[in-house]
């Protein structure tokens, strides 16, 4: 079976710093994929090349088994693939709706429409509406992105990625800034989106949540894919091991390619 | 939770009825009122100027002093209307008084030439007018290129093409006035409607009102806030940011541009002086109409007022018999105050600063 999304051998280099090594990555649609590894091991640099962000040095990327040359990040979104980045892709200065449908404008009808008159009511309804559905209270018109707090920001970033992703959502960190009670609504969005049959790339440092909600996880260290298992052959002790290296012995071999 | 991604493919969404008002009737209006703090403080400052101004000298308020001030206004208010969308947008731009002292003396120089080979009155007009034109897109154009594609600091590539055009103006007239257009050119420039209003500078603000509707009404101006206050949000958006700031220093480029052919059509000759200190009060209208030089806030409603104090100022002070030497000391330090007042007055470019 091909993976619905998969990046084979990549490769990524920032000047001297390797941060990606022939890293094999994929994900099917209706699955949550956990993509765990220490500070730096290259899980956003992943992220940013599966969202078009950033090309790969080396390595192919494939959805739906084609392969795909993502010159922009306008290339993957068009294709479905919705992203969560770690650093904030809000617009602060925009309101809420604004940031929703940044990118993706509704347009007033007929001539208005040629010279891209924006249709704010609309949107402003919309983005109620789906914040609403998400469980997000914040008024989506009036307030800019700054007037909220972190946690509200952060949500309504999750918000974006997840109404509009039509195939792949790629999260990093999504429940950074948040409570435990926001977290936990995180976590039901994610099985919400698997349920709708999306593929989902879950990056998080958080290991009781990725063991709590993957399928499978993915171990980076150094840049190099480590383990790549079904969630339920680790516990805790042994990702923790797998993140960090130590006591290889017994983690390598629950790797192996699925 | 689908609801967006219904809205794209067109299956869904709603028909365009008001969101539910948050809060009690009564507070919608006044949290307009509070969104336009800004420009009520603008107005104030303005009235209050206004009445210092008339009891030091009574002509303040005058036809003849508001016809003038009107007509100083076009210029500084088109070169600020560009420097809006250009300040929002996360650059700056100084070439804008460069290349109004440079559109005029093209313009002149097109204007004596078709005069000179004979060309009917209109066509020269049209032809010089062009050529004013042209020459404010290129220069947009070299400024847009060089911050998206060299990706030069906004500060630097204006800077440049700022030297660059000032030297070309000096270079085609020899550092002499041009005149010799038709004499059509201060009829047209110096007819007036109501009293104060020439066409020059109902051609101002008929201008301004579009690019009013379109930084705030269209898709375009939404990508310039966007850019200007996260240009990584605005990228990985999917919006085109290198085009989108060709598009806008390209405009800023066009309205310098335009505000030096309006010179040319009030004198009635091209100045290479004229232009001189332009880039200071559009940036100085621009900031005391509360346009952010941190990007991403700001309206054409502030920049206009900005524009309106600028003007008013410099031509109180010279009513007052202030030198003009003054204006530029006065401008510089317009626009520290605003800056300084908006830092105090916003909390994120306060924490920013
Ligand atoms: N834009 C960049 N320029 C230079 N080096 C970079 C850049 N982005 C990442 N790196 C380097 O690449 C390596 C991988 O970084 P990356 O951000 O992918 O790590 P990460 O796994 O997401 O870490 P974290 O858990 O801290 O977010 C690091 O060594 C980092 O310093
Ligand atoms: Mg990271």
């Amino acid at each position: 079976m091909t993976a619905l999304y998969e990046a084979r051998s990549v490769s990524k280099r920032y000047g001297s710093v390797v941060a990606l090594r022939d890293v094999n990555f994929q994900v099917n649609r209706g699955e949550v994929v956990g993509l765990v590894g220490d500070n730096g091991a290259g899980k956003s640099t992943l992220v940013k090349i599966l969202s078009g962000a950033h090309p790969p040095d080396s390595g192919q990327i494939f959805l739906e088994g084609k392969r795909q040359t993502w010159h922009s990040p306008r290339e993957a979104i068009e294709a479905g693939v919705e992203t969560l980045y770690q650093d904030s892709s809000l617009a602060p200065d925009l309101s809420v709706s604004a940031n929703l449908f940044l990118g993706r404008e509704k347009l007033k009808p007929g001539i208005l429409k040629l010279m891209g008159f924006l249709a704010s009511k609309q949107m402003d309804a919309v983005a109620q509406a789906e914040l609403e559905s998400i469980g997000i209270a914040v008024p989506p018109s009036g307030r800019t992105v700054f007037e909220l707090s972190g946690g509200q920001r952060q949500a309504v970033a999750i918000g974006r990625a997840v109404s509009w992703a039509s195939q792949v959502i790629l999260l990093d960190e999504p429940t950074n800034h948040l409570g435990a009670r926001q977290s936990a609504e995180v976590l039901a969005v994610i099985r919400q989106a698997r349920h709708r049959g999306l593929a989902v790339v879950l990056i998080s440092h958080t290991l009781p949540h990725v063991l709590e909600v993957t399928d499978r996880i993915v171990v980076l260290r150094l840049g190099r894919v480590v383990a790549d298992a079904p969630s339920t052959t680790f516990t805790g002790d042994s990702l923790v091991r797998a993140i960090t290296g130590l006591n290889q012995s017994q983690t390598s071999d629950q790797g192996g390619q699925s | 939770m689908t609801t967006l991604s219904a809205v794209k493919q067109g299956r869904a969404g709603p028909t365009g009825d008001d969101p539910t008002p948050a809060g009690p009737g009564w507070a919608k209006p006044l949290h307009r009122l509070r969104h336009h703090r800004q420009e009520l403080i603008l107005l104030l400052v303005l009235v209050a100027m206004t009445f210092l101004f008339a009891q030091l000298n009574p002509r303040f308020l005058s036809t003849a002093a508001a016809a003038n001030i009107m007509q100083d206004f076009s210029p500084v208010l088109l070169t600020a209307v560009g420097q809006t969308f250009v300040i929002i947008s996360g650059g700056i731009d100084l070439s804008v008084g460069s290349v109004l002292g440079l559109a005029g003396v093209i313009c002149a120089l097109t204007a004596r030439a078709a005069n000179q080979a004979g060309l009917p009155t209109g066509a020269g007009i049209g032809l010089a007018v062009m050529a004013g034109i042209v020459t404010g897109l290129l220069v947009g154009l070299v400024n847009g290129l060089l911050v998206s594609r060299v990706k030069l600091a906004p500060f630097i590539a204006t800077l440049a093409t700022m030297g660059a055009a000032y030297g070309t103006t000096l270079v085609v007239t020899n550092g002499v006035q041009i005149a010799g257009g038709p004499r059509a050119v201060i009829l047209i420039g110096s007819k007036t409607y109501l009293g104060v209003f020439t066409a020059p500078v109902l051609v101002v603000l008929g201008v301004t009102a579009i690019a009013w509707l379109f930084l705030a009404k269209t898709r375009f101006g939404r990508y310039t806030y966007a850019i200007g206050s996260n240009r990584f949000a605005a990228r990985v958006a999917g919006i085109g940011v290198k085009q989108h700031l060709v598009k806008v220093y390209l405009l800023s480029g066009v309205l310098a541009g335009l505000a030096g052919i309006l010179v040319y059509f009030r004198l009635g000759s091209g100045s290479p002086s004229s232009g001189q200190g332009g880039e200071l009060q559009a940036i100085a209208a621009a900031v005391i109409g509360g346009v952010s030089l941190a990007g991403g806030q700001g309206r054409l409603g502030g920049t206009i007022l900005g524009a309106f104090i600028i003007t008013a100022v410099i031509s109180g002070l010279i009513l007052i018999g202030v030198a003009p030497a003054w204006q530029q000391i006065v401008t510089g330090a317009l626009i520290a105050v605003a800056v300084a007042v908006q830092a105090i007055g916003n909390p994120k470019r306060s924490v920013d600063l």
